[in-house]
């Protein structure tokens, strides 16, 4: 009971928090959040199921950009972030046919080809893309920073309530636990191993799509640059120090990982503040082995 | 009624022989051993039987079906299930754990049966099976433990509770008997007997004779990829082939010898 009503004041803090804010760190903690949605689908597929993806930015910048042409030709945006996300799952999906077959540095080297490929793609269409020139004024104004902050906020704790009660409760979680684990021993309990991948690639594209749809909504300018492979390895990074397999662990990653370089800013615009960053970034991986969501593991124990 | 049926297996890993046109049968009900000497290809024909490894002559029936092109989980899902000789269980869970992922095979079967996995874990009809299963071997008080607290012996019987929770038609035990106590060891015997009483065929892979002569009325036994006996234990014992093989195995002991297909 007194569980639950922690939870919710915690929530209503959360709810609340962004009156007190500035527009520029409320601006700052909703891009947090987007691409704590990117750091989830890489979660899901490394901590659940043990695939290891470096080509993420891509399925970001596919639900991004589809959902910026099209709702620049007129389709509501609603629907063209859908769209995006479809498509993303069918990519995923499509990647997953080969890649799912793939172990360790293969699967790595696999998917950030893809990633590649997706922004190649998204530079040299500038047919469809406007490549480098960047696609601007994308038409989804009318909701006020509060309101997408409040968007933001539920998304991600849904995300993390459905993914907590897979993880720790559903027999898929530990259908999924015992593929990561033991092939040989999953196959023989009727587990289709290549499914099962197939179903995180294509489940884990879809939230990295989301996330790309949602930025695209809430930025309304687009560039390819945004979907290089840099950023795919910066979704790791938030993944790795939030800790693989915490999901929380991901989204306080994404935030810090976000908010600190800009908080930085007060040593002066010299790139000694990426000094500070990249020692902070090290000594969370020295200290904390197993990321933050470790940590709260340990705290909780 | 037979419910496996090998005619003629063979399989070759490059220039190694392993398995060359082994026959055997087992029957709902029965407990077949099966022994060999290390290398014999014991492991190898688990693995042809559950679909690891695919064969390059001969036929596998299973239940009247000719099963030599399905996918190993397409296997397990008809109710072929296997424990390990290396024990495979995912050690950081539960036992209870560990023994519902035996009913993926069930879930799987049906189309109808995916929406399960989306059930908590504790649900009734999860709970009622793996409880029954856990209380069946013997774990019913450590359900709620880590795997990897348990003692060694009690893994074993881990691994056969995940078998058998999904009542499959056919058991296929590598070598459970391997690291056991001696009340474990009597455990494993009346829950074999126990199993096969509910009419599950079982194959029994073991190398303590003495528990193959108790609880099988027949075996196979193999050399070097070669059926070369089946019969009453007792009968095994004095076929000189047979007597032959295990002389072979006494000597190659001495040199260390491994089951070369683990």
């Amino acid at each position: 009971m007194s569980k639950r009503v922690l939870l919710i004041a915690a929530v209503a803090i959360l709810a609340a928090l962004p009156l007190t804010f500035g527009t520029f760190w409320i601006n700052m903690v909703i891009t947090a959040l987007i691409f704590s949605l990117a750091v989830f689908s890489i979660n899901l597929l490394t901590g659940l199921t043990g695939l290891l993806s470096f080509g993420q930015a891509g399925f970001v910048g596919i639900g991004a950009y589809t959902l910026g042409v099209l709702a620049k030709q007129g389709h509501p945006p609603i629907l063209a972030g859908l769209y995006g996300v479809l498509l993303a799952m069918l990519c995923g999906f499509l990647l997953g046919l080969p890649a799912a077959r793939l172990k360790g540095h293969y699967l790595a080297i696999g998917t950030l080809g893809f990633g590649i490929l997706i922004y190649q793609l998204l530079t040299n269409s500038v047919d469809v893309t406007r490549g480098p020139m960047g696609l601007i004024g994308i038409p989804t104004g009318g909701v006020d920073k509060q309101t997408w902050y409040l968007i933001m906020l539920s998304v991600c704790l849904a995300m993390l309530a459905a993914l907590a009660y897979i993880d720790r409760y559903s027999a898929l979680g530990v259908i999924l636990k015992m593929v990561r684990h033991d092939e040989i021993a999953a196959q023989a309990s009727g587990i289709n191993i290549f499914a099962v991948k197939l179903i995180a690639f294509t489940v884990s594209a879809g939230i990295a799509g989301l996330s790309g749809a949602l930025f695209a909504a809430y930025v309304r300018f687009l560039t390819p640059d945004l979907f290089n492979e840099q950023e795919s390895f910066r979704y790791m990074m938030m993944a790795v120090v939030g800790g693989v397999g915490s999901p929380l662990g991901g989204i306080i990653a994404s935030l810090m990982l976000t908010m600190i370089p800009e908080g930085l800013r007060v040593l002066g615009e010299d790139n000694y503040r990426l000094l500070v960053y990249g020692t902070m970034v090290l000594s969370v991986l020295w200290f904390l082995p197993s990321g933050i969501g470790g940590f709260i593991e340990r705290l909780r124990k | 009624m037979s419910v496996l049926e090998l005619s003629g297996v063979s399989k070759r890993f490059g220039g190694l022989q392993a398995l060359s046109g082994v026959s055997l049968s087992v029957s709902s009900g029965e407990v077949l051993g099966l022994i060999g000497p290390n290398g014999a290809g014991k492991s190898t024909l688990v693995s042809c039987i559950t679909g690891v490894l695919r064969i390059d002559g001969g036929t596998i029936r299973f239940q009247d079906c000719d099963i030599q092109g399905l996918l190993p989980h397409r296997r397990a899902r008809r109710g072929i299930a296997r424990t390990f000789q290396k024990v495979r269980l995912a050690d950081q869970l539960t036992v209870y754990e560990n023994v519902a992922v035996g009913l993926a095979s069930h879930w799987f079967a049906r189309a109808s049966g995916w929406p399960s996995v989306f059930r908590p874990l504790s649900a009734a009809s999860i709970a009622q099976a793996v409880n029954r299963t856990l209380e069946r071997v013997g774990l019913g008080d450590v359900s709620g433990a880590i795997v990897k607290s348990l003692p060694f012996g009690q893994r074993h019987f881990v691994e056969i509770a995940r078998a058998i929770v999904s009542e499959p038609n056919l058991l296929l035990l590598d070598e459970p008997a391997t690291g056991l106590t001696e009340r474990e060891r009597e455990r494993l015997a009346t829950l074999v007997k126990d199993i096969a009483a509910q009419g599950c065929a079982q194959m029994l892979i073991e190398h303590d004779l003495e528990l193959v002569g108790r609880l099988c009325n027949r075996v196979t036994v193999i050399n070097q990829g070669h059926h070369i006996f089946t019969g009453t234990p007792a009968a095994a014992q004095r076929e000189p082939e047979v007597v032959r093989a295990y002389l072979g195995m006494n000597q190659l002991i001495s040199g260390g010898g491994d089951d070369a297909c683990g």
